[in-house]
């Protein structure tokens, strides 16, 4: 299940954070967001050798820590989505699939010329189509 | 030489050229906020948008006459169907329709069903009040006065 969606912009600061589970759990995985980003920049900075250069847009499972999953997905602009869950067993068809939903509706929330790059997402549409991906996920 | 025949709106669309309507979204977007930058005020937006729409309306008449080649209107309910299904379709390439005529039929509302100026667009709550596709209004005051027809457009 997953519990917590997040978009980080390019010099690492916080665009949209949205949690599925209750309330009081928001601030850890606000903090587990926050901490997979080191590891992003690790993977970045890092390449490993005998990795393909292509497609490195999807990073895969970050770290496993506590009882979660931390998966993230890198776009050309450096922003970053990460994704926490809470299933055992996730497919990885599954995540690329998220992350390309994911995408495409954050594609169309920045297309608004009422918002400014740099400043959290604002949109209300945005926000209906994630719960929707969210909702959907893994039900195939 | 004898007048062209008037053509559907589809037809004309399909043979001159055409642009990329992400590309005009996103500059009619920029126009927009822009104008909120400059203006500040949501009602002087509304009649600057009017205005630019009324300039553009005033030339494209003639582009409209020439490529359609319609022959003149009865009466406004045929003007207004003219432009809902040829005038919308030639430009952005949508089909609108025309309802709500009241009763000595002088006025009409022409709805979009889906309008390619406005993909995308979330209005802030700063803004509630702003007209986003006033220019449309503006390109049909415009076009209609080169015509002799004045009309109230909002």
């Amino acid at each position: 299940m997953i519990v917590c969606v997040s978009v980080v912009g390019h010099q690492n600061n916080p665009l949209y954070i949205q949690s599925f589970t209750d309330a009081d759990d928001a601030l850890k995985l606000h903090h587990v967001v926050h901490c997979s980003l080191d590891v992003i920049e690790e993977r970045v900075n890092n390449p490993k050798k005998s990795g393909t250069t292509l497609n490195e847009a999807f990073l895969g499972l970050l770290y496993p820590t506590l009882n979660y999953k931390v998966y993230g997905y890198l776009t050309n602009t450096k922003v970053k989505f990460i994704l926490v869950t809470t299933d055992l067993d996730v497919r990885d068809t599954d995540v690329r699939n998220f992350f390309r939903k994911f995408h495409a509706a954050y594609v169309d929330a920045v297309s608004n010329p009422f918002h400014v790059p740099g400043k959290k997402i604002t949109s209300r549409t945005f926000a209906q189509t994630v719960s929707n991906i969210v909702g959907s996920y893994g039900l195939n | 030489m004898a007048p062209v025949g008037p053509r559907s709106g589809d037809a004309i669309f399909s043979s001159i050229d055409r642009v990329n309507a992400e590309l005009f979204t996103l500059t009619y977007g920029a126009i927009v906020r822009q104008l909120l930058t400059d203006l500040e005020d949501v009602d002087e937006v509304n009649k600057q948008l009017d205005q630019m729409g009324y300039n553009i309306g005033i030339r494209l008449i003639d582009e409209f006459l020439a490529k359609s080649g319609v022959s003149r209107c009865v009466d406004f309910k045929e003007t207004a169907e003219m432009i809902a299904k040829v005038g919308f379709k030639m430009f952005l390439g949508v089909t609108a329709s025309v309802s709500s005529w009241d009763a000595d039929g002088t006025c009409c509302s022409i709805i979009l069903e889906d309008n390619p100026l406005v993909d995308f667009v979330e209005l802030p709550d700063t803004c509630q009040g702003l007209y986003y596709c006033n220019i449309l209004s503006g390109v049909i005051r415009g076009a209609l006065e080169m015509v002799s027809m004045k009309t109230e457009v909002t």
